[in-house]
């Protein structure tokens, strides 16, 4: 039953890409986080792997109508085009065989669900503990500037990063 | 105490950490620590969205997906088109073999004459035209024009001059001074940057008459059926149906036919400093237009929130994303009110 309901899960949205690419968004959104957690660890910067993931839904997108369902999961598909991808990435970085081998080694289907799931219970958090997180740790804020946006205390941002930290901690034990 | 005392000490470690210095966190921070590396990991927030709208950006809401041609080929092609021919088949035409030759006739003769080249407007002559594909969307701004000189031909078939934001000569199809002083170009009244169909025959896109040169059945100077020196069937020294200026299209409602806009992008407003500090929460109410390539335009507050609110969520739903409204399976541009909500948790 399961399988079942997620082939209808997937299959509607999409059908629904191929006969107008602008539904194509539905497709998106269930599969940036994994997409990028498969790039991004695989890859040595932040801007590589956000440029990688961008070449990777502009071709799934240019060439949605080409995808057949043969049962596997969508994301499966996706991989594929992030796998051509990363290795056109690599030769031209020079990379030797061995290291494109290694490279393949990085990250497996437990890690990426795990950036996936985190990426997703980061935007779920409360508004002002978001802002904290995003801009102490991805855009790497100060204390200071960050207190200057949300017009707080620089002790209450500090108890918002902690407590910010603590429920990602807490719900990430709780998902995986 | 203990709670802001624990932050202090968590946020000594990760400045550290964050300094790429080596830390030895203790257990108590490790977990927290090991967290905030995963997090960092992640793409910048705006990213994902910015992707979207890309991707989105680079879609033709005019695939075939929307307008649905049956292909109807052999046997049923012909069973489709016999009625027009006075065939058995009477289930769509009624038609009468005498009609069809009196019709066949009257055609037959309006091509010859119109082929003998005997109506050619004095002093004007008729190119061929042809519109350039350079047609991108009009900006459904709800303006319009119209004019004409009281002919009782319609405006000719022909494409709009260029826009411009004063108007120094409407837009004349048969021009009764031939040698004028000071020759100026034609214009209609809009925005300069909005494209239009260029051609080499001054006309209306939309108008059947692609024959004989007529200023049309309005009034006021240009050509038309409209009023004022604009072009087109409306009011106002634009181009279209509307008035005023600009170009005009007919904005409809959702009802008779026309499908509501969906939203498929639809970013949160940002909160103004001035809301935040006061709690301030509520709904903005927006009168938009959804065009046809599903973006929001002439975005207007109906219901104001006050304190910068209004100005947030406008900016908001511009960056929104629609799949447009429909009207026989064509986009069409819609009017609809959207609620932006604005909460503090």
């Amino acid at each position: 039953m399961k399988t079942v309901e997620r082939e209808d899960d997937e299959r509607l949205p999409i059908e629904a890409s191929q006969g107008e690419r602008v539904n194509f968004a539905e497709l998106y959104e269930q599969n940036f986080h994994r997409v990028y957690a498969f790039i991004s660890r695989r890859v040595g910067t932040r801007d590589h792997a956000q440029d990688l993931t961008a070449e990777v839904f502009h071709q799934a997108l240019a060439s949605i109508g080409n995808f057949r369902w043969q049962g596997a999961p969508f994301i499966s598909w996706l991989y594929g085009i992030a796998a051509n991808v990363l290795s056109a990435h690599w030769q031209k970085c020079g990379r030797s065989p061995a290291q494109l081998a290694a490279g393949w080694d990085q990250g497996g289907p437990e890690e990426i669900e795990r950036g996936a799931i985190l990426a997703e219970l980061v935007d779920s958090l409360l508004p002002d503990q978001r802002t904290v997180i995003v801009r102490r740790f991805i855009e790497q804020r100060s204390i200071r500037e960050v207190a200057k946006e949300l017009g707080r205390s620089e002790g209450a941002v500090k108890q918002l990063q902690l407590r910010a930290l603590e429920s990602l901690r807490d719900k990430m034990g709780r998902k995986i | 105490m203990n709670r802001q005392v624990d932050a202090d000490e968590l946020n000594l470690e990760l400045e550290s950490w964050l300094a790429g210095k080596e830390i030895e966190a203790g257990p108590k921070w490790q977990s927290l620590l090991a967290m905030a590396a995963e997090v960092r990991a992640l793409p910048y927030p705006e990213f994902k969205n910015q992707l979207k709208a890309d991707l989105l950006e680079n879609v033709d809401t005019h695939e075939p997906g929307y307008i649905a041609f049956e292909q109807v080929t052999g046997a049923a092609a012909f069973a489709e088109v016999l009625p027009i021919f006075g065939g058995r088949d009477f289930r769509i035409f009624p038609a009468d073999h005498r009609s069809f030759v009196v019709s066949f006739i009257s055609h037959t003769a309006l091509i010859v004459l119109i082929a003998s080249g005997i109506w050619v407007g004095r002093g004007t002559v008729l190119k061929s035209t042809r519109i350039t594909p350079e047609l991108t969307y009009l900006p459904s701004s709800g303006g319009g024009g119209g004019s004409g000189d009281r002919s009782p031909i319609p405006a000719t078939k022909g494409t709009p001059p260029k826009m411009n934001d004063r108007q120094l000569a409407p837009a004349t199809i048969v021009v009764r001074r031939l040698d004028p002083m000071l020759p100026v170009q034609p214009t209609v009244v809009g925005p300069p940057d909005v494209k239009l169909p260029q051609s080499s025959q001054i006309g209306d896109l939309i108008s059947s008459n692609v024959v004989i040169p007529s200023n049309g059945s309005g009034n006021g100077g240009g050509a038309g059926s409209g009023s004022e020196t604009g072009l087109g069937g409306g009011t106002g020294l634009g181009y279209g149906p509307g008035s005023d200026r600009g170009t005009g299209g007919g904005v409809v409602r959702p009802g008779s036919g026309v499908s509501a806009p969906r939203t498929i992008y639809d970013p949160e407003p940002e909160y103004s400093d001035e809301a935040r500090r006061v709690k301030h929460q509520g709904i903005v109410l927006l009168s938009i237009v959804v065009d046809q390539q599903g973006r929001a335009r002439d975005i207007h507050v109906a219901r104001s929130l006050g304190m910068g609110l209004d100005e947030k969520a406008i900016d908001a739903v511009r960056r929104w994303r629609f799949s447009p409204g429909m009207k026989d399976g064509i986009p069409v541009a819609v009017q609809v009110n959207v609620e932006v909500s604005f909460r503090l948790y």
